[in-house]
């Protein structure tokens, strides 16, 4: 068995969808190790690593507010404002954390979606031509959700039956969707007139705004999906060992389609906030979506290589960059200066994360020889 | 309880008298040991190389090769144990510092660059430089003269690697290994790419080589080449040498073959039942094939069978049981399940028909290495306890922990990852997966590989108690002993195609070396 | 096992729905919008002058694909402006994503040997080498908006003036803000993409102003002229300023967004400036029912124009108004404030 670590698996019939490109085992063994302490705890149960992670990141949040408090106690002060000011970041994260349910699913299977941002444009420009108005507010939902959906399966066969790598056929579609969002649009910002999906952005129910409820929806039923179903059981062994799950008598390909699709879908309905947002839709909304939706995964705990993630993890991703962009909005920063930051804060957490591990296969190793040496 | 063992001895190593080879000692390892999480890569390795030696190190695969070539190249570090390199305790940090030192290595898979030209691939990290400026004349002018010292003047050093064929590849990369003055060059199964007579002049090139004193391992399968090219056999398996220094010409082939596969533990095996009952076949394989792989095979396995197929590495084994699950597509021939074809292709098919798996690369082919190993235990049947898609979490637990007791899985904890097991406990959980459910048919390739004495007990009691359920079992091993105590009925399988047939009572240990050695193994072999 | 019969059955189902979707969604892509004609100026022949169709000329006519309402506009508006003259023949061509694809669709049109070129270039700097090149081969050039550097370069320069757009948002401001006596105004500004020289232009000219009135920006937030940017940036800039007196939004397309994001937050006590001059904006000061009260044009309008003005130059005529026998060198369109009184007259020019 030892040797296994170093040579490559051999050939197979090449009916699994292109993953990564081939890696030493031995390389990706250690990379997949996870940060475990000798002993059994508590935090070792279920998804108990992911709950330690995020309380981490629970931590960095704090942190964040803790600056804001201190650079402008003026407005901190004001418990209205303070109240006022966490839905509104909410309401700046619920966009980019839809999209980033989806993406988490597709990364944790094993892929990458670079397609969202455009996806969401086209969805929301098809949503917000003036035939679709004319259907009202639901020909405008079900075209943003047909039309987001549609693409994602258009991705997933690519990749799962075309063999494209994830990476370029995502890649191709980011550029294409936005080509065709701009072609349909005829290049114009496409006004909505609709008062129902414009409400969607401005009514509050309870006091909480309808946008952080559709949040909290996607990401709950991700949640259930990904913990409590056999499609999340099929996602984390896609993603985690795609021979081993195709040996075990899972469907690779048609799982890592209906992957896509769903990212598709969740860019369906993104697409119907970001335009109830900006009451109008244009082929360059949604710029670099895909990447702030890949950075929140990563920070959240997602592993890129597939395998690992936590939808609460990405949900708390978008939410401190949702409240760094507030930090610096309400300290009158530049964006400049912001986007470092976020930059900073990415590199931060994934090295973070690669010092535990090193530390615990050295302790790992250490234990084996002393033990059975 | 019964045991059986097998002929070929327990002899301790074997050191070859001292003057054999003349030349001086340039590597002594010492109980070198290198562990990885779950497994004990090497075991207590011992090797002596000299100067202007070929010396062929042997072993099936996972006998802890690729991880000794590693530990020489500098990519791991030996946890305990003693490498002396030139005289002198080395440790070697990484690959650049193996390479300074004087040791190369040519991978099977070569690492050259396919894009860069026949001189930048020699002298790729180590270019002759002035002021940072690569010296391009020079680099090609060193090229030249280290190609035409491997008799191969005609490559053009200006030529992209990648137009290159597979012989002119392995060429560049020993030009590579000379352009660091290597005295020890370190190759990996260097003929498996190469064509016939390209092999006679990868021969030409290494007596060449150890005529001007450099010292070369080998590792090859083939026991012509090391007769014909060796000077001293290394013999590893389960990551410990079984023998060392062993002369090349002399030793008998089912000596060595006997150390490569043969016990150096005790199989312990379970009592054998009495023969099943005749009934109707539960698998029925006909006129299988897949070029290059196997050949018109044909084999049936009735309800509470244990069917064993020996064969070598590369006799097409494991290709064979993959293509029976659908894993591979077959280009011709039938699969049937309790008489119904088989969608050929389709392991989603097979495992609704009632097979299952334990595939040969455990960690790469059937482990979710970073989950618990409930999620492990019903990877397969998840499904069938879940309703309206939802997985039924409780079922799925109480299920493997079932399992986990049953195989007496050690720790017996489930929520375990399963990258901290054993090897054999992973084995386990890998068998453990296809208790569940309703398999018919289970097929094992290497079951026991890499698992310790303990483990191996236990799943030979398991893999017994499944045939006295009327579970169907296709063995696959290249331990003999294994095949021969565990299995009712063997079949030996050589190149590709079955070449004997028989109840296992019929068949001793040396009959089936013999027809699995058959044909080139034997060649040169004395009588 | 009944599961086969039923997914077999499921996956029709699915199927025959996936196909009325398609077709339906197919009939959703049409945007009867109806663009253009209000902003050229007519041929009028009436009055005989320089409108009364001349020699036949040939204008070739570049500008960047564009991904933004008011590059769009530039180019419908040639197109317009172009078919109002039965004596001009108007050659286009799409200049693609950046500027090498707009050089190598500009070395085809010289090939065709137009009397005169308009570009608007995707960057001025980088295509100057072919505006000396195109006059040295006796093809005048008139470049549109981004400015060759080199004077040898162009034949007419026409361009919209950035910085005065901030001078003049920030005297609209600073003239509110006294009448009504607000001593220590808290003014927000979204510019739009802030690395592009343009947006620091009008942020140099607006800050100059106001700081000349003894008054300064509180918050900048900017957005990149998208509509889903521009509310963004606007609810950034509402939370850090609980009470604001003015905003200066840079652009009117991500201004739908700001103008969203005030719903949203429910914030209506500043009044906002905005910029560019579309359509949709000069309709909502008109209507005077949001906080846009005035916007300063950057109007599309100068490609109609371009075009105008490239005629008489290969027609060798003169603006008539002028003394002068020649088209002048270099014509800066002021940057006009449109408030509720002259909104009407601008209508037309909106985009």
């Amino acid at each position: 068995m030892s040797e296994s670590t170093g040579t490559a698996t051999p050939d197979r019939p090449a009916d699994l969808p292109a993953q990564s490109p081939p890696v030493d085992p031995a390389v990706t063994a250690s990379l997949k190790e996870k940060p475990r302490a000798g002993g059994l705890s508590f935090w070792q149960g279920d998804g108990g690593e992911g709950a330690k992670r995020n309380l981490g990141l629970i931590g960095v949040l704090v942190v964040l507010v803790v600056i804001g408090a201190a650079t402008r106690w003026d407005l901190y002060s004001n418990p209205d404002w303070v109240w006022g000011n966490t839905l509104t970041i909410l309401k700046l994260a619920s966009v980019v954390g839809v999209v980033t349910v989806g993406m988490t699913f597709v990364i944790i299977g094993g892929g990458i979606d670079l397609s969202v941002g455009a996806i969401v444009a086209l969805a929301g420009v098809w949503a917000t031509t003036l035939a679709t108005q004319s259907y009202g507010a639901g020909g405008m939902i079900f075209t943003a959700i047909v039309v987001g959906t549609a693409v994602g399966v258009v991705n997933g066969v690519l990749i799962s039956y075309g063999r494209l790598v994830a990476f370029i056929a995502t890649l191709a579609m980011m550029v294409a969707a936005r080509g065709l969002a701009a072609q349909i649009s005829g290049k114009q910002t496409q006004v909505s007139n609709n008062s129902f999906i414009n409400g969607i952005a401005s009514t509050d129910v309870l006091g909480i705004p309808l946008l952080v409820y559709i949040l909290a929806a996607v990401v709950a039923a991700g949640w259930v999906l990904l913990n409590r179903t056999t499609f999340g059981r099929r996602t984390v062994a896609v993603g985690g060992n795609p021979e081993a799950a195709r040996l075990a008598g899972i469907n690779v390909r048609r799982h890592t389609l209906l992957l896509y699709a769903l990212s598709g879908l969740c860019c369906g309905i993104a697409a119907i906030m970001l335009t109830a947002q900006a009451n109008s839709a244009q082929a360059a909304m949604a710029n670099l979506y895909e990447l702030d939706a890949i950075a929140a995964a990563i920070i959240g705990g997602t592993l890129l290589s597939g395998g690992r993630g936590t939808i609460v993890g990405s949900l708390l991703g978008v939410l401190i960059f949702s409240t760094i962009t507030n930090l610096f909005a309400i300290n009158g920063l530049s964006t400049e200066a912001q986007n470092m930051v976020k930059g900073g804060i990415i590199v931060g957490a994934v090295l973070i994360q690669q010092v535990q591990f090193r530390s615990v296969t050295q302790f790992f190793g250490r234990q084996k020889a002393t033990t059975s040496g | 309880m019964s045991t059986e063992s097998t002929p070929s001895g327990d002899s301790p190593l074997v050191e070859a008298p001292a003057d054999t080879v003349a030349g001086e000692v340039v590597l002594r390892l010492t109980d070198v040991v290198k562990t990885f999480p779950g497994v004990r890569a090497l075991d207590g390795v011992q090797l002596e190389v000299r100067a202007g030696e070929v010396h062929c190190l042997l072993g099936q695969n996972g006998a802890g090769k690729s991880t000794l070539i590693k530990v020489l190249a500098g990519v791991h570090r030996p946890d305990s144990g003693q490498v002396q390199w030139r005289g002198e305790p080395a440790h070697f940090a990484n690959p650049q510092a193996a390479m300074r030192a004087g040791i190369a290595t040519i991978y099977q898979e070569l690492d050259l660059v396919e894009d860069l030209s026949v001189a930048e691939n020699a002298f790729l990290g180590h270019e002759p430089k002035v002021a940072g400026f690569v010296r391009r004349g020079h680099m090609a002018r060193r090229t030249r003269e280290i190609l035409s010292r491997l008799g191969h003047g005609e490559i053009p050093p200006g030529r992209m690697v990648r137009a290159l064929p597979a012989a002119g590849k392995q060429v560049v990369s020993m030009a590579r290994a000379l352009s660091h003055e290597a005295r020890l060059i370190i190759m990996d199964e260097p003929s498996a790419v190469l064509a016939h007579d390209e092999v006679d002049n990868l021969f030409r090139i290494i007596r060449e080589l150890t005529a001007q004193g450099i010292a070369v391992i080998y590792i090859s399968h083939r026991m012509e080449e090391i007769r014909e090219i060796g000077d001293r056999v290394t013999v590893l398996k389960d990551g410990r040498t079984t023998a060392a220094n062993l002369p090349a010409r002399e030793t008998p082939t089912r000596d060595l073959v006997a150390r490569m596969t043969g016990r150096n533990i005790e199989y312990v095996f379970p009592d054998r039942p009495t023969a099943p009952a005749a009934a109707a076949d539960l698998l029925r394989v006909e006129g299988l094939s897949r070029t290059g792989e196997f050949a018109d095979v044909s084999l049936s396995v009735r309800p509470g069978e244990i069917v064993g197929i020996a064969g070598l590495v590369g006799s097409g084994r494991s290709e064979l049981l993959e293509t029976i699950y659908g894993a591979r597509r077959a280009e011709s021939g039938t699969v049937r399940m309790g008489g119904r074809p088989l969608r050929p292709g389709s392991v989603g098919a097979a495992v609704r028909a009632g097979m299952g798996m334990a595939p040969e690369e455990r960690k790469s082919q059937a482990l979710l290495l970073g989950e618990p190993i409930h999620r492990n235990v019903t990877l397969a049947t998840f499904t069938r306890y879940a309703r309206l898609g939802f997985t039924n979490a409780g079922r799925e637990r109480a299920e493997a922990e079932r399992i986990a007791d049953e195989l007496q899985l050690r720790p017996n904890d489930v929520r375990r990852a399963v990258r901290t097991l054993s090897g054999g406990n992973q084995q386990k959980v890998v068998v453990g997966r296809w208790l569940l459910g309703d398999t018919r048919l289970l097929l094992l390739d290497e079951p026991t590989r890499g698992v310790d004495v303990g483990a191996r007990a236990e799943l030979y009691r398991v893999i017994r108690g499944l045939a006295a359920q009327g579970v169907g079992v296709l063995l696959v091993s290249s331990e003999v002993p294994e095949v021969l105590g565990l299995a009712d009925r063997v079949l030996v399988m050589r190149e590709g195609r079955m070449v004997r047939e028989a109840p296992a009572g019929e068949l001793d240990e040396n009959t089936v070396l013999d027809l699995v050695m058959a044909g080139s193994l034997m060649e040169g072999a004395p009588a | 096992m009944t599961q086969p019969r039923d997914l077999s059955r499921r996956r029709m189902l699915f199927g025959s729905a996936a196909v009325g979707a398609g077709v339906l969604l197919a009939g959703c892509t049409s945007n009867e919008s109806t663009p253009t004609a209000a902003q050229t100026k007519a041929a009028d022949n009436s009055g005989g002058g320089n409108a009364a169709p001349g020699k036949k000329v040939t204008v070739g006519f570049s500008a960047p694909a564009a991904d933004h309402g008011w590059i769009a506009a530039i180019t419908n508006n040639a197109k317009a402006q172009a078919g109002a003259y039965s004596d001009v023949d108007f050659k286009t061509v799409e200049a693609g994503a950046d500027a090498a694809a707009q050089r190598a669709a500009l070395s085809t049109l010289v090939a065709q040997k137009p009397d005169v070129i308009v570009v608007l270039p995707h960057d001025g700097k980088e295509l100057n080498a072919f505006g000396l090149e195109a006059m040295k081969a006796g093809i005048p050039v008139v470049n549109l908006d981004r400015a060759f550097p080199d004077a040898l370069a162009y034949r007419l320069q026409i361009s919209g003036d950035n910085y005065g757009m901030g001078v003049a948002a920030a005297n609209y401001i600073v003239a509110q803000l006294k009448a009504k006596g607000v001593s220590a105004p808290i003014i927000g500004e979204i510019p739009g993409i802030d690395s592009l020289e343009l947006t620091q232009q009008r942020s140099k000219g607006f800050a100059d102003t106001l700081a000349a009135a003894g008054f300064k920006v509180a918050n900048r937030r900017p957005a990149e002229f998208t509509a889903d940017s521009g509310q963004q940036a606007a609810t950034g800039l509402f939370q850090a300023l609980p009470k604001i007196d003015a905003v200066w939004n840079h652009d009117d397309d991500q201004g739908i967004g700001v103008l969203a994001a005030v719903n949203q937050a429910n914030r209506k006590e500043f009044f906002m400036v905005g910029g560019a001059g579309s359509k949709k904006a000069m309709e909502d000061i008109q209507a005077d029912n949001t906080v846009l009260k005035a916007t300063v044009t950057y109007s599309p309008s100068m490609a109609s124009s371009a075009i105008s003005l490239a005629r008489l130059i290969a027609q060798g005529k003169g603006m008539s108004d002028l003394v002068e026998l020649q088209v002048p060198k270099v014509i800066v369109l002021a940057s006009e404030t449109i408030t509720k009184e002259n909104a009407s007259s601008y209508l037309k020019l909106g985009f």
